[in-house]
């Protein structure tokens, strides 16, 4: 169905116009009862069948844009930072904190103008704030497709004058059909100082370390305590990862270890004269590179990047100082591995027994748990990779499942569109790894 | 009158006739918003839980408004039972909502 064409407005600017408005809508308007009630003020609108549009009646458009200045006003009143997003994160509306903000903090963080897109701010966001910027956009961009209704989060703008911690808050709000956002903000920062409880400096760096760590989506830095963390935020540096890069070659010495927001890292074994397998997965539950909390320096497998995203990276002497100081590093270090060397032996052994429909399956489950997104972008080559099979192999065991509706393959696009019957078809060890990784974990 | 019997909500109460209507509204514009309020008081005071009420805005679906021969809003129809009826502006005329409706004007519960 077509989107409705929006209300007609015409301008009651003088007496006359308004008269012969009314003598038009007097000719629309033909039944005695609707004429009764429109010479007693009571219709607030006329449908014109020529047009297939509700045209409304100039105390009617009065009435509304009263109504709409009054809540303007009230936007305008209210202490904290707001903005109205439409479904594009087109900024259509700001009140007076906000744009207070900006001419302050002019280009600065996410103050961002009206007419300016919020998404495009966030991605231009400068390197220290990028990981939270990237963060904030994500979360919009999933309250803008109506997947979440709210998204939170706490982060810090570092300035020359000290670093401030803000609270952001992105709530969606249903406008016809469509899902605008409406973005809050306040001062973590300024809700301190006027708030009776003065802290200390050190509790302050501790609640900005807290507030950065909900920036990054990883689990494993999550899982860190504030104070723990505050010391491994200095050491992490945000980067890009894209599709098709590969971090380390075998035998090749680790420079860097990586911990995913919301990209992907395939481990893959290369055997000579033969295609590379895969034998791990790893995204926003763990990190690549672990091998270093063993003390050896050199990677074993190739690193590829099979999903593009964000990730945060620490040099491998400053992991390694790191490592030996923090004892919550150490234990979710040790859980990681643990599940990951579990996968890795499940994956060995389903590559030897279970075919390649049940395969195929357990890897797009595994690939969508680490992801944010139930949409990814793979080609039959790096399919065929992944499972240690050839491209035909891909091909058929893709269009079977494609067939049974439980995902959709177009050029190289893949969509899960039933996870439970994929969950039916894929074979055991994803419920083994899944179970195993769960009392792991706890 | 014909009129069509329907269950009430819960099995075992008695069986009472349920008024479907349909209220045609021009967004938050002043009429349709006392036509709301109004239609409501009379609906709570007068059918209690026996009736069903779609209100449709129709600067956001004028096509299903022109489809059901609405002109003018605010206007009011009754859908069922028969036979149908129609009253136009923002309600406050109590007696007109009841008698199009076809309950007593008298009838107060």
């Amino acid at each position: 169905m077509n989107p409705p064409p929006p209300p007609q407005v015409l301008s009651p600017s003088d007496q006359r116009a308004e008269a012969a408005f009314k003598n038009w809508v007097r000719r629309l308007v033909t039944g005695a009862a609707e004429l009764r009630a429109l010479e007693a003020g009571e219709i607030d609108a006329v449908m014109d069948p020529a047009t297939g549009t509700a045209i409304l009646l100039p105390e009617a458009q009065a009435a509304l844009q009263g109504s709409s200045r009054l809540a303007m006003s009230a936007l305008d009143a209210l202490p904290g930072e707001v903005c109205v997003l439409d479904a594009a994160g087109t900024v259509v509306m700001t009140n007076r904190a906000w744009r207070a903000f900006v001419t302050a903090h002019a280009g600065a963080g996410l103050g961002v103008r009206e007419g300016a897109n919020f998404l495009e701010a966030c991605r231009d966001a400068s390197a220290p704030e990028r990981v939270h910027a990237e963060a904030v956009a994500a979360g919009l961009r999933d309250v803008l497709a109506g997947v979440r209704k709210l998204f939170h989060c706490d982060y810090v703008r570092h300035s020359p004058g000290g670093d401030c911690a803000f609270g952001l808050t992105i709530t969606g709000i249903a406008q016809a059909g469509e899902v605008h956002a409406l973005v809050t903000r306040e001062s973590v920062s300024e809700r301190k100082r006027t708030g009776a409880a003065r802290n200390s400096g050190r509790a302050k760096a501790s609640r900005i370390a807290a507030v950065a760590r909900s920036g990054t989506s990883n689990r494993l830095l999550a899982a860190l305590p504030a104070r723990e963390y505050e010391r491994v935020l200095s050491g992490l540096e945000p980067v890009k990862l894209t599709y098709g890069e590969v971090l380390y070659e075998p035998g090749e010495r680790m420079r860097h270890v990586y911990f995913p927001s919301d990209s992907l890292v395939s481990l893959l074994t290369v055997v000579e004269g033969h295609r590379a397998l895969e034998v791990g997965l790893v995204g926003r539950e763990g990190m690549v590179g672990s091998r270093l909390a063993l003390g050896i320096a050199v990677s074993p497998v190739r690193a590829l990047v099979q999903g593009s995203g964000t990730a945060v990276r620490m040099t491998a002497a400053r992991f390694l100082q790191e490592f030996r100081r923090s004892p919550a590093l150490q234990r979710a270090l040790f859980h990681f591995t643990d599940a990951l060397m579990l996968q890795v032996t499940q994956t060995a052994a389903c590559n030897r027994f279970h075919v390649v429909e049940a395969r195929l399956a357990r890897w797009l489950l595994m690939t969508r748990e680490r992801l944010p997104s139930g949409e990814f972008h793979l080609t039959h080559g790096f399919l065929a990779d992944m499972l240690g099979v050839r491209r035909v192999g891909v091909t058929s065991a893709a269009g079977a499942l494609q067939r049974q509706k439980l995902i959709r393959y177009q050029r190289g696009n893949i969509t899960i569109l039933d996870q439970q019957g994929l969950e039916a078809a894929a074979c055991s060890c994803y419920r083994h790894v899944r179970i195993m990784g769960l009392e792991t974990a706890t | 009158m014909a009129r069509k019997r329907a269950k009430a909500d819960t099995a075992g109460a008695p069986v009472t006739t349920v008024v479907v209507m349909c209220l045609y509204v021009a967004g938050k514009a002043p009429n349709s918003v006392k036509a709301i309020a109004n239609l409501e008081a009379i609906c709570r005071r007068h059918l209690k839980d026996g009736y069903k009420l779609e209100i449709v805005d129709v600067c956001e679906h004028p096509r299903r408004a022109l489809a059901d021969g609405v002109l003018v809003t605010p206007s009011l129809t009754k859908v069922s039972p028969a036979p149908g009826a129609n009253v136009i502006g923002n309600l406050s005329d109590t007696s007109s909502v009841l008698a199009a409706l076809g309950l007593p004007a008298s009838e107060m519960q």
